[in-house]
């Protein structure tokens, strides 16, 4: 099995086929085409995003319904084909699929969600996307809402 | 900030080079055509503000911010177990 170098997990192994391909990468990282997504006991219910092309470069994320558990994503004919779906805009589709926001932190405030820009995953086909949710509310920095004595402790 | 009103099928210069074409209202968006030089980016803003918050996502955390993080988040761990559908599980690294 090959052997990953992590930015937060040293060295992991992993198998080939436990990678998601970003046939496009993602807006700013269009050169990273493969990331490995690895959650933990011990850090659940966050999931890494790590690129295979560089171990420095690794984004932290939730799964979309961890932060708002009523998410509704809406995807484009075109972003149903990247994903490796039948355009069928219905639960059914969506069920397959996984979107997770990815976190921004600021200093001296909460970490941010991503709302407006969810990564989606199609476990069955292992590709990927940032699908930007155009005709949505969702905001670019979603507060996660966790305790107001949060903020001290950063 | 210039406002101007435009039907379907008029358009707009902006200087001699570029031409911004209403191709098509809809209730809810507007379909446009855009006519510029090959050189000029054109993209939407969500696209640009996407691109801006990723790169400030990729940058690097303290651990110790991971694991408060992590503790704070924990009780919601069984609620993303539950709606998540089992195909739905990233891989697991072992």
């Amino acid at each position: 099995m090959p052997t990953l170098t992590t930015r937060y997990f040293d060295q992991l192994e992993y198998s080939d086929n436990a990678t998601f391909q970003f046939a496009a990468g993602i807006p700013g990282f269009e050169e990273h085409t493969n990331f490995l997504f690895i959650q933990q006991p011990h850090t659940n219910p966050l999931v890494f995003m790590q690129s295979l092309h560089d171990p420095a470069i690794c984004f932290i994320g939730l799964p979309a319904k961890v932060v708002d558990p009523n998410y509704h994503l809406e995807l484009s004919p075109e972003e149903s084909n990247a994903l490796g779906l039948p355009f069928v805009d219905g639960p059914q589709t969506q069920s397959k699929l996984l979107s997770l926001v990815l976190l921004t932190f600021a200093e001296n405030t909460e970490p941010v969600a991503n709302l407006m820009s969810p990564i989606v995953l199609n476990p069955q086909t292992r590709r990927g996307i940032q699908a930007i949710q155009l005709g949505s509310s969702y905001s670019l920095r979603h507060p996660l809402a966790l305790e107001s004595q949060a903020v001290a402790c950063s | 900030m210039l406002v101007m009103r435009r039907r379907a099928g008029e358009s707009l210069l902006l200087g001699s080079e570029i031409e911004i074409e209403i191709l098509e209202v809809g209730p809810t968006r507007v379909k446009l055509g855009i006519t510029a030089p090959a050189q000029l980016a054109i993209a939407r803003k969500e696209v640009l503000l996407t691109r801006a918050e990723n790169l400030t996502a990729s940058q690097n955390q303290n651990p110790e911010v991971i694991a408060w993080l992590s503790r704070k988040l924990a009780p919601r761990s069984i609620e993303a177990v539950n709606s998540l559908t089992p195909q739905s599980n990233p891989p697991e690294i072992s």
